[in-house]
């Protein structure tokens, strides 16, 4: 024991002789990150990115870029003495005679389809919660590049084995490429070097692949971590939590030990998959041939949207005075997603815009009391699940004995009226919960205590909520009446409001949103179809916080 | 401070502006179970010395970042964390006893690792991998499974020690200000204003204009390079025209020719131009159908085009180039396996169904002097996916 405190003292000596760096690194083992299950989403982010790039560099030692015609001659039997691309041979070598190289290929690729996931779902977390508000926006949109990145690395790394499926789909992206107006071709041949399959594509998308668009991650992804770490970590409100400060563990030792075991665990979860599932057996397609294509191929998983709305699309097309504009490509794949992301990136200022609110927000929202965003976010994501379905509709036909055709219609018709059913339905939602929550703060929680009172009417006596799940649910220390423990933080402790200093708006500064977004709190009369208090009880109780008191 | 048993003068205040912290340490006390609280108390504690013995020195080093902290505030605008377990009124949640169990358990964990790391290094050099050997099928899952108890060992290990073993502490730490105060970004526009001056670029215009205009045109240096990724090639019309020739054989994908009677009515074949490298070229691909000549309506024009119920096709869709294959005898339906284009073949391929929007487009054949297929000439449109400068 003693000689590790000795050599942490020898070691900390050394380099600080030499950076003067003790301030700082004490200051950042002292950082202080606050406890959510949801903050561990961005994390898995971050984890899987440094899976894929370990994997994807003992992956680059074996992998050769080349459309060169072989003819295989590894350990494979069923391809033995087939004429195929060096690329998609040297694929077949990392799956089967590179020892270790299978799972290599597999853990990369099952991290892929985590990596995007998390990203995805992170983005939901940091929406849902308005985690993207002010001063947050320029993480927001770093972010919503990092998904744009993410998807085309994902394309990139799928197109490189060459085999069936990866060439189909290059060749899509091609005529994607092809059916923008005016500047189509010519885009589409400088990418691919000439006229599909043209001569550069497999290198070119190597070193997309494997330098251009992970060095631009990582150096967002860099951006993205600092802003975090000099923003500091938004929370949920609770006691003690305010606009001003951030209650947590610090990054040493405790955050330290969760994080980086939970890196290890993410870790172990995709080397049981790498190891235990197979995924893009490419053997099994055989190598790239134009002339040949297999029923039921599937994108991955997040490019399953764009494939979907390519498919819903009605077949319209322009032509005229020498020209075609192919709309039925270029407005599901170029047009829909360009607004898609774009409407996101611009997010936080749309909404900022809308409500009038330029306020500081360091307490995050619980979706149901922003109703109208939390609608948004749900009739967007319904949109984004009917292309998803869409995506896969002829195996779902299949497995279904469904028509196709009508199975379409079907998928049209929904994209277009189940988004605004999903609006309605959770914003009443969001209303409701309020409004449970409402009573829990003002009339308490039952007790299942039956009195009789004296002219013989029956009533249930109510215990006051305890003073920790009253503030995580109104995110207001101070302005009711309070419980006995908590009169001692008395006016300083009074959170300042969403200002910092002296420049922004303070204390008892009207609540500046306007009712359309948030706060249609109803303090009505109890509402006998609102979720019983009990039931809401035991999900605050996981969340971490206390027990209540004994009363 | 907050918990009754260590509010005593041993601790150094919290800088102002905690104090919201320091309620909160109170309402949990109040709030968390008897046992906690009572058990959370100063120096004495029994269970401070346990911590000593096992090396946590949480308590010590906790209450020297808050002196040293404070003493520098000045340089940090981060203040330090208000620490930690006297905040949070806990102490770590165990008892001796448990404590011993529960490094236990993180001990058997960090063991299960070392196990994994050994028996994914037996198992990597070890058991034969090849494609002939019997255990092909136990190479991979073996390692997947070594090693994911050798990170998930660690890893859950990890996590446990800290849930389990390390203080549950309650930390809390200042924000600052992020914008600047006005006398700090007046002076920051100032030197900015001052460094220009001292450039002189207002005053010399001619500098002024030259740099914008030198330094500006470097912005189109990288232009060319882009240009020089591909050929532009509108002219020679390269996405109009395939390798079909007049007088080029159809040839099977193993490079034979096609007779007139080797198509059974209702079969279909994927031919190319019996060209160099013919089978590989990506726009060329063909399909030969035969149905029988009263099911064939043929397109006005195109009479000549098509022999005794035999008729060809490009099978690029028109949609995104996908192969369409896929003949369905009864309807004569094609389909593109990619997004359900579907075309109908005994009527000039017609779209019956999905997102493409042209026919595909049809090859005019006959047969040779030995009575093989050869094409008629080259499409007489362009194959494959539409384009801007497409013009039929
Ligand atoms: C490569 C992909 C990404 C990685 C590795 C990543 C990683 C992280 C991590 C580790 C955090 C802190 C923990 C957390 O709050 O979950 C975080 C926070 C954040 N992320 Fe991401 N993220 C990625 C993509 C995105 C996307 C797509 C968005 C939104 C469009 C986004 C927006 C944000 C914002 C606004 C925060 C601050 C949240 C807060 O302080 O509450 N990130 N990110
Ligand atoms: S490529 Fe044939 S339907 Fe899309």
């Amino acid at each position: 024991m003693s000689l590790l405190s000795k050599g942490t003292d020898a070691g900390a000596v050394w380099v600080d002789d030499r950076l003067g760096s003790s301030n700082f690194v004490r200051r950042s083992l002292n950082k202080v990150f606050p406890d959510h299950w949801s903050f561990m989403l961005g994390e898995i982010a971050l984890f899987t990115f440094i899976i894929l790039l370990l994997t994807g560099t003992y992956l680059s030692f074996f992998y050769t870029p080349s459309l060169t015609e072989v003819v295989y001659d590894g350990s494979y039997v069923p391809l033995k003495g087939v004429t195929m691309s060096q690329a998609y041979a040297s694929t077949l070598d990392i799956s089967f005679d590179v020892r270790g190289g299978l799972i290599m290929r597999q853990i990369h690729h099952w991290a892929a389809l985590l990596f995007m996931a998390s990203i995805v779902v992170h983005l939901m977390r940091v929406y849902f919660t308005g985690a993207f508000r002010k001063p947050r926006e320029l993480n927001w949109i770093i972010g919503v590049a990092l998904l744009v990145l993410g998807i085309a690395e994902g394309f990139a790394g799928y197109s490189l084995p060459d085999d069936l499926l990866s060439g189909t789909g290059a060749r899509i992206a091609y005529s994607i490429a092809l059916s923008i107006p005016v500047v189509g071709t010519w885009t589409a041949f400088l990418v691919f070097g000439g006229e599909y399959p043209g001569v550069a594509i497999l290198d070119r998308l190597y070193s997309a692949h494997i330098l251009l668009l992970p060095g631009l991650i990582l150096g967002l992804i860099t951006f993205h971590m600092m802003m975090i770490w000099y923003q500091k970590h938004t929370q949920f409100a609770g006691p003690g939590r305010t606009e001003d400060n951030v209650v947590g563990s610090r990054l040493f030792p405790t955050y330290a030990a969760k994080a980086g075991g939970f890196f290890m665990l993410v870790f172990a979860v995709l080397a049981a998959l790498g190891g235990l599932a197979q995924i893009n057996p490419i053997w099994l397609y055989g190598p790239y041939d134009a002339s040949q294509v297999s029923a039921g191929s599937q994108p991955d998983w997040y490019v399953g949207f764009l494939d979907g709305s390519t498919r819903l699309m009605p077949n319209w097309e322009i032509a005229g005075f020498g020209y075609t504009v192919p709309l039925n490509v270029m407005i599901p794949t170029v047009v829909l997603p360009g607004i898609l992301f774009t409407l996101l990136a611009l997010y936080p200022f749309l909404e900022a815009r809308f409500t009038g609110d330029r306020d500081y927000h360091n307490l995050l929202d619980r979706p149901r009391d922003v109703p109208v965003r939390t609608a948004i976010g749900a009739m967007s994501i319904t949109f984004y699940l009917v292309l998803m379905i869409a995506g896969g509709n002829d195996v779902i036909a299949s497995v279904f004995h469904l028509d196709i055709i009508s199975m379409s219609w079907v998928l049209r018709v929904s994209l277009f009226v189940l988004p605004p059913v999903a609006y309605f339905v959770t914003k009443r939602a969001c209303l409701a919960l309020q409004r449970s929550d409402d009573e829990l703060v003002h009339h308490g929680i039952e007790s299942g205590t039956i009195r009789r009172l004296p002219n013989g009417e029956f009533v249930e006596e109510t215990v006051p909520l305890p003073a920790v799940y009253r503030i995580a649910l109104t995110g207001v220390e101070s302005d009711r009446p309070q419980l006995e423990g908590a009169t001692a933080h008395g006016e300083e402790g009074k959170p300042k409001g969403p200002g910092y200093g002296d420049q922004h708006v303070v204390e008892g500064a009207p609540e500046r949103v306007p009712g359309f977004f948030r706060a249609k709190r109803r303090s009505g009369p109890s509402d006998t179809s609102a979720p019983r208090p009990e039931a809401a009880m035991p999900e605050l109780e996981r969340s971490g916080k206390p027990a209540p008191p004994e009363q | 401070m907050s918990t009754p048993g260590n509010t005593g003068g041993q601790q150094p205040s919290p800088p102002t502006g905690q104090t919201s912290a320091q309620a909160a340490g109170s309402i949990r006390d109040r709030l968390s179970s008897p046992r906690t609280s009572d058990q959370a108390s100063g120096p004495g504690d029994t269970r401070t010395s346990d911590l000593h013995e096992n090396g946590f020195q949480q308590t010590d080093s906790a209450a020297a970042l808050q002196g040293h902290g404070r003493g520098e505030s000045q340089y940090d605008s981060s203040s330090p964390p208000v620490a930690t377990e006297e905040l949070a009124g806990r102490k770590h949640p165990l008892g001796p006893e448990d404590a011993k169990a529960a490094e236990r358990k993180v001990a058997a964990l960090f063991l299960l690792s070392f196990l994994g790391v050994v028996g994914f290094v037996a198992t990597f050099f070890l058991v034969p991998h090849e494609y002939t050997s019997s255990t092909r099928y136990l190479y991979t899952p073996l390692l997947g499974t070594f090693m994911a108890l050798a990170l998930g060992g660690v890893g859950a290990g990890a996590v446990l020690w800290a849930k389990l073993l390390m203080v549950d502490e309650e930390a809390v730490q200042e924000r600052h200000p992020f914008g600047s105060d006005k006398d700090e970004r007046g002076a920051t526009a100032e030197a900015l204003k001052k460094g220009l001056e001292e450039t002189g670029i207002a005053r010399r215009s001619l500098l002024r204009n030259t740099v914008l205009l030198g330094a500006g045109s470097l912005a189109l240096l990288p232009v060319p390079f882009l240009f020089g990724l591909g050929p532009y090639q509108h002219k020679e019309r390269v996405l109009a025209t395939t390798a079909w020739k007049k007088g080029v054989r159809l040839i099977r994908q193993n490079g034979t020719p096609v007779r007139l009677g080797d198509l059974s009515i209702g079969s279909i074949e994927s031919v190319f131009p019996d060209v160099e490298h013919g089978t590989k070229i990506a726009d060329s691909p063909t399909l030969l159908i035969r149905m029988r000549p009263e099911e064939l309506q043929v397109v006005e024009g195109r009479e000549d085009w098509s022999i005794d119920g035999h008729i060809a096709y490009s099978s690029v869709c028109t949609h995104l180039g996908c192969p369409v294959k896929l003949y369905e005898q009864q309807t004569h339906h094609l389909f593109c396996p990619c997004h359900q284009s579907t075309f109908a073949a005994n009527d000039g391929c017609k779209v019956v169904f999905g997102p493409a929007a042209r026919p595909l487009p049809q090859l005019a054949i006959s047969l040779d002097d030995e009575g093989y297929f050869v094409a008629q000439g080259d499409y007489s449109e362009a194959v494959g996916p539409s384009y801007w400068e497409r013009d039929t």
